[in-house]
């Protein structure tokens, strides 16, 4: 029992809308993903287990558009603009949706009249295949992190969202070490510019004393910002975490506009709500089948390049499996078939993996995923928007 | 005149325990002995998966997590108690078989709680809810500094006995044959045929479900003792995810549910690395195949594939003559392989990257995988015995029965 006081004494709650902004940006991935296997669930009944590898391939791809839109391990092309990473973007979800089309035709198409655990084998040894056969020939951890150079510096820095302000003299003291210190700051580096090839240890008097300068007023204003930091409510959130949340949006929104508003998208519906009276009724079940993988591996394929590219984990074939199976979690979480559900599932999937982390315990980010889902399995199968349905004869 | 069959049985089994090791002492150095244990302990592995996944048709793929709760178990006991245990009980080889034991015993009681899931999960979300408390206990494994945490847990006391592995493998596969010989054995067949009817009939389901995964953790959990005695080392990488879908590889490719196909294939599949790491170029050095050759012999299998799939699908013959068809596909397959190879060649780059062949041994075993149930899903055996019976039953059938999945 102690420690789980001394725990909850040490969490600093302040923190805590932005730990939960953090987590929803980790969960808009994980939605992107989870949309996939819900979506191939509810018409095929089948665990996709190889999703999570048509999304590691999404991040290979658009590292291979990178290199090709000249931002390569050898180049020295800095200047980035929105345009490079629309055209990695594209080129991410149109090779995933092309590799999942793929996939559905040669292994799991002709397992279709074989049992279940027939086409989840099939499924586990696709994956396999992609993972190691994949690491034969793709590079591992390959350099440069695809977001060194190709993403424009105004995605790197952050904003600060201020909800609760610190009291009024703090801030003034904030204000004040602020303004002295960016000014100290101002002067030096205009001296470190105008004075090019001198190093920082290697300086003439004049500069030493603006060095110093610039050094001491940093103390003042570090302490000022962490006084002012301990009395307010403050989220700080990168740029590039607004962009993914905001494509993720846009991506969901198409969605539900293909599948809800389309005649595919009906086709898509009717066979998930009943395979065999879809198909009597006219519905071409083959079309639609290989139309639910190309949306799936679409959004897998966006979320993948926006994950290698803007967050920049170390690249190998083994990326997929660990989101992979989170986001598989998070459907279920949600219900699975549920589309709605699978980004409900995605985001509470992401917070909940953050909370974890901002417990403390952060080795066990990955456990909580499968502890959710036994959870979740034990005590509402159907997910949280779902209906469970007992089984008939 | 039943006593003296089963005792004779008996017998032989344990005298072919001591054989193996006799024999394989003679003819191999340490590194042979060490893959003839892990044969053995693969075996048991296999088989013992088969009666949760093929006999009972509960859907496991975290098999692994039983056989690291044993290696672990016992391990941490060898390595606090060993010095002081072992002259008491006599000798190490009596502690050894004391410690298989034990860590069956711990792997029965995950055995039980992994279980109990399965009761309300079938198929694939059974499956996930399994690999799910593989991947969670390893998680936990790695971080407790007492179990070596992500490194490795030393200086386990080696006790190497290849006897005692291969009398674990007999006696699996010893347990689970006379399961399905009697009538007890009928019901964890009945619950994999149809679950709901076989309730109807009487079949207390609870029970069969609960015990197949006790008795195949049971035997995962005592190889897993083994493994940590042959060793001496053990590391969480040991049993990471791959192993489970190594054993399940295994299940699958002999045939679910018979006891024979899993051993053929743990045994084939256990040399097979060994095999690909062992290949020698021909100048003595490291032996690389280049990725044009890869993505050549991939395309000819997936020919292979598709002409066996079109022959056994469209044409009814007997069975000689489907065989030379389908030795007529593998040729062909063989042919189209070759030419494609002139213009995978001609893709640059591909032909650049060199890959040794000893890291292709997974990419090998998806690919088996997928093969085997894209052609034959239920297996190389099926449900069937390797036996002699079987044998002459498949030649003199005029038309192959349909097996339905």
């Amino acid at each position: 029992m102690g420690h789980g006081v001394e725990l909850l004494a040490a969490l600093n709650l302040r923190t805590l809308p932005e730990q939960l902004a953090n987590g929803i940006f980790l969960g808009a991935i994980y939605a992107l993903i989870a949309l996939g296997y819900t979506m191939v669930y509810g018409i095929l009944r089948l665990i996709n287990f190889a999703h999570g590898e048509v999304y590691m391939l999404g991040a290979y791809v658009s590292l291979f558009a990178s290199r090709m839109l000249g931002f390569g391990p050898t180049s020295n092309k800095t200047d980035s603009s929105v345009v490079n990473l629309l055209i990695m973007l594209t080129a991410s979800m149109i090779v995933c949706a092309c590799v999942g089309v793929i996939i559905e035709r040669f292994a799991y198409r002709p397992m279709r009249a074989h049992s279940r655990i027939a086409s989840l084998i099939t499924a586990i040894g696709v994956s396999l295949l992609l993972q190691y056969g994949g690491a034969l020939f793709l590079p591992s951890s390959p350099p440069p992190s695809i977001n060194e150079k190709v993403i424009p510096p105004v995605y790197r820095e952050s904003s600060r969202i201020v909800l609760q302000a610190p009291p009024a003299e703090l801030q003034r003291d904030l204000d004040s070490t602020q303004t002295i210190y960016l000014d100290a700051k101002k002067k030096y580096d205009f001296y470190m510019s105008t004075h090019q090839g001198v190093g920082e240890f290697d300086l003439a008097p004049d500069g030493q004393a603006l060095h110093d300068k610039y050094k001491a007023s940093l103390a003042p204003f570090n302490a000022a910002q962490a006084k002012a930091d301990e009395r307010s409510v403050v989220i700080t959130v990168r740029h590039a975490d607004i962009i993914i949340l905001v494509t993720s949006v846009v991506l969901m929104g198409v969605l539900t506009y293909l599948v809800m508003f389309t005649k595919s998208g009906r086709a898509m519906r009717a066979v998930s709500h009943d395979f065999d009276s879809a198909a009597l009724m006219g519905v071409n079940v083959n079309n639609t089948i290989t139309f639910t993988f190309v949306l799936g591996s679409a959004l897998a394929g966006a979320g993948s390049m926006m994950q290698a590219t803007l967050k920049g984990p170390p690249l190998t074939t083994f990326f997929g499996f660990t989101p992979g199976v989170k986001a598989f979690v998070a459907a279920v979480l949600g219900g699975i078939g549920n589309i709605p559900g699978a980004v409900l599932g995605g985001l509470l999937m992401g917070v909940a993996e953050d909370f974890v982390i901002w417990l403390g315990y952060s080795n066990y980010s990955d456990a909580i995923a499968f502890v959710i889902l036994i959870i979740v399995l034990l005590f509402r199968p159907g997910g949280i928007l779902g209906s469970s349905k007992v089984e008939k004869v | 005149m039943f006593w003296p069959k089963r005792i004779a049985s008996i017998a032989i089994g344990i005298g072919a325990c001591f054989l193996i090791q006799a024999v394989a002492g003679k003819m191999f150095d340490f590194y042979g002995l060490r893959l003839v244990a892990l044969a053995g302990l693969y075996v048991t592995l296999a088989v013992s998966l088969n009666l949760i996944n093929g006999i009972t048709g509960q859907f496991s793929i975290g098999h692994a997590a039983f056989y690291q709760i044993g290696a672990y178990f016992t391990g941490y006991l060898s390595i606090h108690y060993f010095a002081a245990g072992a002259g008491k009980v006599g000798g190490p080889v009596v502690w050894l078989i004391a410690m298989m034991i034990v860590g069956a015993l711990g792997a029965t009681i995950a055995g039980f709680v992994v279980g109990l899931p399965s009761l309300r999960l079938r198929g694939d979300y059974l499956a996930i809810v399994t690999l799910g408390f593989g991947e969670i206990l390893r998680i936990i494994v790695q971080n407790q500094e007492a179990l070596g945490g992500a490194y490795a847990m030393k200086d386990i006391p080696t006790i190497q006995s290849l006897w005692l592995v291969w009398a674990l493998a007999f006696l699996c596969i010893a347990v689970c044959r006379n399961l399905l010989k009697t009538a007890r054995g009928l019901t964890f067949v009945a619950v994999r045929e149809d679950e709901v009817a076989s309730a109807a009939m009487g079949v207390d389901v609870t029970k069969v479900k609960i015990t197949a995964f006790m008795v195949g953790s049971a035997f995962a959990g005592a190889a897993g003792a083994l493994l940590a005695h042959y060793e001496g080392l053990i590391t969480p990488q040991t049993f990471a995810m791959d192993v489970s879908f190594i054993i399940l590889t295994m299940v699958v490719l002999g045939g679910t549910g018979s006891i024979t196909g899993s051993v053929v294939a743990a045994i084939f599949l256990s040399y097979l690395p060994e095999y690909l790491r062992n290949l020698k170029a021909p100048d003595g050095g490291t032996l690389y195949v280049t990725g044009a050759t890869c993505l050549q012999w991939m395309l000819t299998i997936f020919a292979a594939v598709v002409l066996i799939r079109w022959i056994s699908r469209s044409l009814q013959f007997p069975l000689v003559q489907r065989l030379g068809l389908y030795a007529a596909a593998v040729v062909g397959a063989l042919v189209i392989g070759k030419l494609l190879g002139f213009g995978v060649n001609l893709i640059s780059g591909l032909a650049a990257i060199q890959i040794d062949a000893g890291q292709l041994r997974m990419a090998i075993f998806a690919v088996a995988l997928i093969s085997v149930m894209l052609i034959r899903p239920q297996g190389i055996f099926a449900h069937h015995e390797l036996s002699l019976t079987w044998l002459r039953g498949l030649v003199s059938r005029k038309r192959p029965a349909e097996v339905s999945a």
